[in-house]
């Protein structure tokens, strides 16, 4: 029988920045008793929240974990390096910035959790009922804070935790939402016996007569301290100088930094090939019909006009005025069907999915919604980057078949208004070099190109975003990135077989 | 938002699916065994037929497809359908024509009389000289009449010592390759080929003179094109001359016996531009009598043969100098049977004559031709020269005919030495002996009496004539003791 929800034995944490740590407690030793409602306090950039994601397990694959010393334990498990999977299982926590997917409806949203949890769908009115979400607007985007606070809360639920951790939940909120939400959380934990619920907030006045203890972390001593409810209820008062900053040698912490880029690289190489039979199979169709069909008018109208331009500007130059067209357009065609279009075409693709995807990635992690999947016990990788490897190794092949097409058909258009060319001469001279082989190597390409692009993507977009440049940049480099790749994957392959 | 990009998306994708299959079957349809369409427009379709032939060197590789009239009524349209044979060969300067009986004139003749039981079909030819390929659906224009293309493997092979020269001249009337080189009515050779000269003032005409008669041509040889050349006045009567060019014009040469020397590959020479004003002679006495003579006289046979010698001095600092020399020779077989010429140095090392100011002699491009009398013109090549800086050197004949006859072991003479030139003696064909007192006589003589004259030289080691001599060595005759003895006749 555990009796501690939470068991401090010296504990000590200590958050890595930039240029070396941030002690925020030093040995802390503290009980807090199970199954009561719990508010967590103290100043801001205390550790608060540290505390709570290392005990839900919510930091980054690619971010370094806070520095630890002592024990840490949390339903009886230590949590020292994060919670093991079983544990998390047993977890569920509210962010503060709530961390909904805007792709799905509200009800979607629950039914994930659900389902995540290995539970009915069918549960889902009941939890929103209970959240008191009734009537449920159709967009999470058109939900006001209130209403955000209450799908979080059911989402929340939906998991039936035996913790429940929740990060602000009132903030941002008028005081009579803040009360109705604290009484909802309040609710929700008295609706299932043996709940712990651990509350970070600093707005104690919407709580008041609701929790059942205060922790405190005092973050001047760096300690964690408990205050029943008998105890008055006032505000921590933090004095003294601001934590010291431990330096760290540079060199070190650049080597980490490095490690860790390349770990997580060899991660994301491996959950893709772990995590590719589709197991989120309705966002899996999704990407394959937009990576499919949103690029294909730019394609088809960029390539007409290559190839267009292209067969023109080879006969009207023609030297040899009126000879060897058939040479020049058998030529003509064997470069652009076979290289040049579809190199060009994964440029488009580029262009128009993979900035899309990389900034739609980035803005999921910056929202906290990567956070709220993995909290939901869903592996980011299964709900974004195995539809996005299905989407783009099947949609790019779609996207060069288009390009290919288009530029032959404006070729012939343009070959007809320079040198009369009949259709029929025209088809048998442009695909006269065009061999079985060139197409097969040409679909290849580009799948090979959408399977590293979509890596690229995935790994630039769901690396740690702490701001909104952060996301502009993982946009920009994925495009970079993606265009080299998809150079040299031509390039080799083009190599190879003509070579 | 989502829905139009969708929307947009799906049209794309259609588009491309119908562009595909368009695109898959016309590439089927031109690819799939039917072959490959093409048109081609005649002024007149002669009776062809939908269904009828396409011809290429005689094998069918295509079929007629439609015949129809252009719309404007101007021409006749052919459609044709080339299997991949006719693909492989048609280009876009290919003649097409339509093969039906047809009287071309004397110069052709008939052709297409097959067709006279048979439907007309359509031929083609490829020149050799192929342009591109055709595209599929291309339009040409057709020939009225067969091509005048005449294959370069239908001419005779060049065979050695033929005699390879470039005739310029003024135009062309109608020479083409494969056109006959004619002497006295006979062919000798025929055209290699006919183009205009760079400058474009001339017709350059490259004619092959068969070896057995490539003495015929001398750098006197008079060079016209045949026509049909009509002479004469009402009362006095009309000839015709080269008559026989109305069926195929040729080129023509006369050759004044014994006049100018053999000339060498890469002669070129001038056509007049008219006939000259030759009159057909009757047959020279002395070549009767020569006849009867060698009937008569077979006791003192001595070949005596004419050498031409050509080569070239490479100058450092100024233009090549061309080196030219003529001579006489006395041909026997030696022991293995090799036909061996003797003669003077003089004529036939261009290093023993050249005198160079700055470093080396550099003689290159050398070319001996050796004219055996009533017999081919062969090449030779210089095997021996005299030591002692003596002007006499000795050649091998490459390629002898093996029934050629070489002067009698027993009519040359190795004992003598030295024989003033004033003690030449010649023998005509009329049987007089004449002396020869300086060897410029002899040589005018020889060109007068060309393989007609014999000189006497059982007594006389070497027989030698210059035309062009080394200082100090006009007359000198050496005898042909200090021949190696490898080089000595058969016994």
């Amino acid at each position: 029988m555990v009796a501690s929800f939470w068991s401090l034995r010296d504990f000590s944490l200590a958050h890595r920045r930039g240029d070396g740590e941030e002690l925020l407690l030093s040995g802390a030793t503290i009980d807090v008793p199970i199954g009561g409602f719990y508010l967590l306090v103290g100043k801001s950039g205390g550790g608060k929240s540290s505390l709570v994601r290392l005990c839900v397990g919510l930091f980054d694959p690619r971010e370094p974990l806070p520095r630890t010393k002592g024990g840490f334990d949390c339903l009886g498990e230590s949590v020292v390096s994060g919670p093991s999977r079983a544990l998390r299982k047993r977890m569920a926590a509210i962010l503060q910035e709530e961390g909904l997917l805007d792709e799905l409806t509200p009800r979607q949203n629950v039914e994930l959790a659900l389902r995540a949890a290995g539970r009915s769908k069918r549960l889902a009115p009941a939890l929103l009922a209970q959240v008191g979400l009734d009537p449920l607007p159709d967009r999470v985007a058109s939900m006001s804070g209130g209403m955000r606070k209450r799908l979080a809360v059911a989402r929340a639920l939906a998991a039936e935790p035996e913790a429940l951790f929740c990060d602000e939940p009132t903030a941002g909120l008028d005081s009579q939402s803040a009360a109705q939400i604290a009484a909802l959380l309040r609710l929700a934990h008295d609706s299932s016996p043996g709940r712990t619920t651990i509350v970070v907030t600093h707005d104690l006045a919407a709580f008041d007569g609701l929790h059942d203890g205060i922790l405190e972390l005092d973050r001047s001593t760096r300690t964690l301290s408990m205050r029943t409810a008998g105890d008055a209820a006032t505000d921590p008062v933090v004095v003294g100088p601001l934590p010291d900053r431990e330096s760290e040698n540079n060199l070190v912490h650049a080597m980490r930094h490095a490690t860790l880029a390349v770990g997580g690289l060899a991660h994301t190489f491996a959950v893709s090939v772990l995590r590719l039979p589709p197991f989120e199979m309705r966002s899996t169709l999704r990407s394959v019909v937009e990576c499919s069909l949103s690029p294909l008018p730019f394609v088809a109208g960029a390539s007409a006009a290559i190839g267009g331009i292209a067969t023109f500007f080879a006969l009207r130059n023609n030297p040899v005025d009126g000879g060897f067209e058939a040479e020049i357009l058998q030529g003509t065609g064997k470069v652009l069907v076979s290289v040049l279009v579809p190199l060009l075409c994964a440029f488009f693709f580029v262009a128009r999915i993979a900035a899309g995807a990389t900034a739609r990635l980035g803005t999921m992690t910056r929202n906290h919604q990567v956070m709220a999947l993995r909290m939901m016990g869903i592996d980011p990788a299964d709900y974004l980057l195995t539809p996005l490897v299905w989407g783009m190794v099947l949609g790019l092949p779609v996207a060069t078949f288009v390009g290919a097409v288009f530029a032959s058909l404006a070729g012939l258009i343009a070959a007809q208004a320079v040198s009369g060319t009949s259709t029929l001469g025209f088809v048998q001279t442009w695909f006269r070099d065009v061999d079985p082989l060139d197409l097969k190597a040409a679909l290849g390409k580009a799948a090979l190109s959408g399977y590293l692009v979509a890596l690229v993507c995935y790994h630039l977009g769901s690396g740690p975003k702490r701001s909104g440049a952060d996301v502009g940049e993982a946009v920009n480099r994925a495009i970079v990135h993606a265009m080299g790749i998809a150079l040299i994957v031509h390039a080799t392959v083009t190599l190879c077989v003509y070579v | 938002m989502h829905r139009s990009r969708y929307l947009l998306g799906v049209v794309a994708l259609a588009l491309a699916i119908v562009g595909a299959l368009v695109l898959w079957k016309a590439l089927t349809s031109a690819q799939g065994g039917s072959g490959m369409p093409i048109r081609v427009e005649f002024r007149d379709a002669r009776g062809l037929r939908t269904g009828a032939d396409v011809r290429y060197r005689g094998v069918r590789v295509g079929q007629v497809r439609a015949v129809q009239v252009a719309e404007d009524g101007s021409k006749a349209v052919v459609d044709l359908m080339l299997d991949a044979a006719g693909e492989e060969q048609a280009c876009i300067n290919a003649a097409f024509w339509i093969v039906a009986p047809r009287f071309s004139g004397l110069a052709s003749g008939a052709s297409g009389l097959d067709t006279l039981v048979r439907d007309a079909y359509v031929a083609f030819l490829t020149p050799k000289e192929r342009g591109s390929r055709l595209l599929a659906g291309a339009t040409l224009a057709g020939d009225e009449r067969p091509p005048a293309i005449v294959e370069p493997d239908t001419l005779a092979p060049i065979g050695h010592g033929d005699l390879l020269m470039t005739l310029l001249v003024p135009e062309n009337h109608g020479l083409r390759e494969g056109s006959p080189i004619v002497f006295r009515g006979t062919q000798t050779g025929d055209v290699r080929s006919v183009r205009l000269a760079a400058d474009g003032r001339c017709v350059e005409v490259a004619l092959r003179v068969d070896n057995r008669h490539r003495h015929t041509v001398t750098d006197h040889s008079v060079f016209w094109v045949a026509r049909p050349h009509l002479s004469g006045a009402l009362l006095s009567g009309f000839a015709i001359a080269d008559f026989s060019a109305i069926v195929s014009p040729f080129v023509a040469y006369a050759t004044e016996p014994g006049k100018g020397s053999p000339v060498v590959d890469g002669h070129r020479a001038g056509a007049a531009a008219e006939r000259p004003d030759l009159a057909v002679g009757e047959v020279p006495p002395e070549a009767i009598a020569k006849q009867a003579s060698r009937v008569a006289d077979t006791g003192d046979p001595i070949v005596l043969v004419r050498i031409v010698y050509d080569a070239v001095d490479r100058d450092t600092f100024s233009a090549d100098d061309r080196i030219r020399g003529e001579g006489t020779g006395v041909l026997w077989l030696d022991a293995s049977g090799r036909a061996v010429v003797m003669t003077a140095r003089s004529v036939v090392d261009g290093a023993y004559t050249a005198s160079e100011t700055w470093g080396d002699v550099d003689i290159d491009r050398e070319q001996i031709t050796v004219s055996i009398p009533g017999g081919p013109a062969l090449r030779g090549h210089r095997v021996w020269t005299a030591p002692n800086d003596l002007d006499l050197a000795a050649l091998v004949l490459d390629e002898a005919p093996p029934d050629l006859r070489g002067t009698p072991a027993d009519l040359l003479a190795f004992e003598v030495d030295v024989v003033a030139p004033s003690e030449l003696r010649a023998l005509r064909p009329d049987g007089a002996r004449a002396v020869v007192t300086d060897l410029a006589d002899l040589a005018a003589v020889l060109d007068q009496h060309r393989g007609g004259i014999l000189i006497e030289a059982a007594k006389v080691s070497g027989l030698l004539g210059q035309t062009a001599p080394r200082k100090n060595s006009l007359a000198r005759l050496v005898g042909l003791g200090v021949a190696p003895a490898d080089l000595r006749p058969r016994k």
